[in-house]
């Protein structure tokens, strides 16, 4: 049995986070990741106050085990929906695409943990000092927004920069990469693309083949002349996208105008051409469909069996 | 105060303290959301204040109007 000073923080079985992946992680993926001893964590991304309470209860009659939100700094309802995580009483908040500090008062003082996800170690040390109650450090080998440095050198640096437990994120999708951030210091992961074929993650199926059929190779990474660079599988959206982005003919507005919407397209109506198919680069490793208890049970027995065989590497 | 902060981003740039101009961007210094979260740390550890980043506040002259108001 692992055992990290993450789970007993949280109230958890197994450290490990489901990445609060926009339009993905709803209640059904949420709660069976929760309902598996991990901690399930549901995306307000863009959904204005009324709409993530609707999500938030149907999360609460499917599982009275800890679940967290996880709240797009970006969004035009971010302000909305942070009171809404506080009247709700969820216990775990992770935040991304954007510096947390201006709310993290009213959490704290609400009694909800902040765990945000963070890009560097002077992100790390600010959320700390605001009352983080641990964060995520997320390597750019990740699906969606991401940042510069991958997880390989952000983590131990994370880590040694901070006193607050650090959840690893970024290219994790089997127990090697879990024991791997375990001696990077880290005491958690987060996955995103392992779950995103779960059998309760309800994205369309043609999303999932495409995820399942990846290979090392097929993400790319857009949006970097936004100042908002995201991580997809390749295909005619995100293809065409790249060009349009080193084409000065083209306005920001209208390569913005270009991305709306695209992900929507993917996720609810399995448009693989024409949809951005958001997903990280260990997609090449993920091979198999699996319920999330099967996920969390294989990825943890096997960075179990892992750290135990470590002494073999010792003379 | 203002002299302090100058100085520190003109060493993060590595820049003579001439160079900055106290009425221009954050992002027209070339400095993105990274940089001005290291930049926030060292100044909140030098001047020994608190400072809740915003939008809004992208000038040092924004900067110190902010930490004189606290």
């Amino acid at each position: 049995m692992l055992d990290s000073p993450i789970c007993k923080i949280l109230g958890i079985k197994y450290p490990v986070f489901q990445g609060g992946m926009a339009w993905v992680a709803n209640a059904s993926l949420a709660s069976a990741v929760s309902e598996a001893g991990g901690l399930g964590i549901i995306a307000a991304m863009n959904s204005n106050g009324e709409q993530l309470r609707e999500e938030i209860r149907k999360c609460k009659k499917l599982t009275d085990k800890p679940f967290g939100v996880n709240i797009m700094l970006m969004s035009p309802f971010a302000s909305e929906v942070a009171k809404v995580v506080a009247e709700e009483k969820i216990p775990v908040v992770t935040t991304g695409a954007g510096n947390p500090s201006v709310y993290m008062k009213d959490w704290t003082d609400a009694g909800i943990k902040v765990i945000p996800v963070v890009p560097s170690t002077a992100i790390a040390k600010m959320v700390e000092k605001r009352g983080a109650a641990a964060v995520i450090a997320e390597g750019g080998e990740s699906g969606g927004h991401i940042g510069e440095i991958h997880t390989m050198a952000l983590v131990p640096q994370v880590v040694d920069a901070v006193n607050i437990p650090v959840i690893a994120a970024g290219g994790i999708a089997d127990g090697r990469g879990m024991a791997a951030a375990f001696m990077l210091g880290a005491c958690g992961v987060q996955m995103g693309t392992r779950f995103l074929v779960a059998d309760e993650c309800t994205v369309h199926d043609n999303f999932k083949e495409k995820v399942l059929n990846a290979k090392d190779i097929d993400t790319i990474v857009t949006g970097k002349r936004l100042g908002h660079p995201c991580r997809s599988l390749k295909n005619k959206f995100s293809k065409e996208f790249f060009s349009k982005e080193y084409d000065m003919t083209v306005s920001n507005e209208e390569l913005e105008k270009f991305g709306t919407g695209a992900l929507r397209r993917a996720v609810v109506e399995g448009d693989i051409d024409t949809g951005s198919l958001l997903c990280g680069e260990i997609a090449g490793l993920v091979k198999e469909r699996m319920s999330c208890k099967d996920i969390i049970t294989s990825v943890t027995d096997e960075c179990e069996k892992l750290l135990r065989g470590g002494a073999k590497w010792v003379k | 105060m203002k002299e302090k902060i100058i100085s520190i981003i003109a060493e993060y740039q590595g820049k003579d303290a001439s160079e900055i101009t106290s009425d221009q961007t954050f992002a027209d210094m070339g400095l993105d959301s990274l940089d001005i979260a290291e930049l926030v740390i060292q100044i909140e550890d030098a001047l020994n204040v608190s400072i809740e980043v915003s939008p809004e506040l992208n000038t040092i002259d924004k900067l110190v109007e902010y930490i004189e108001s606290k």
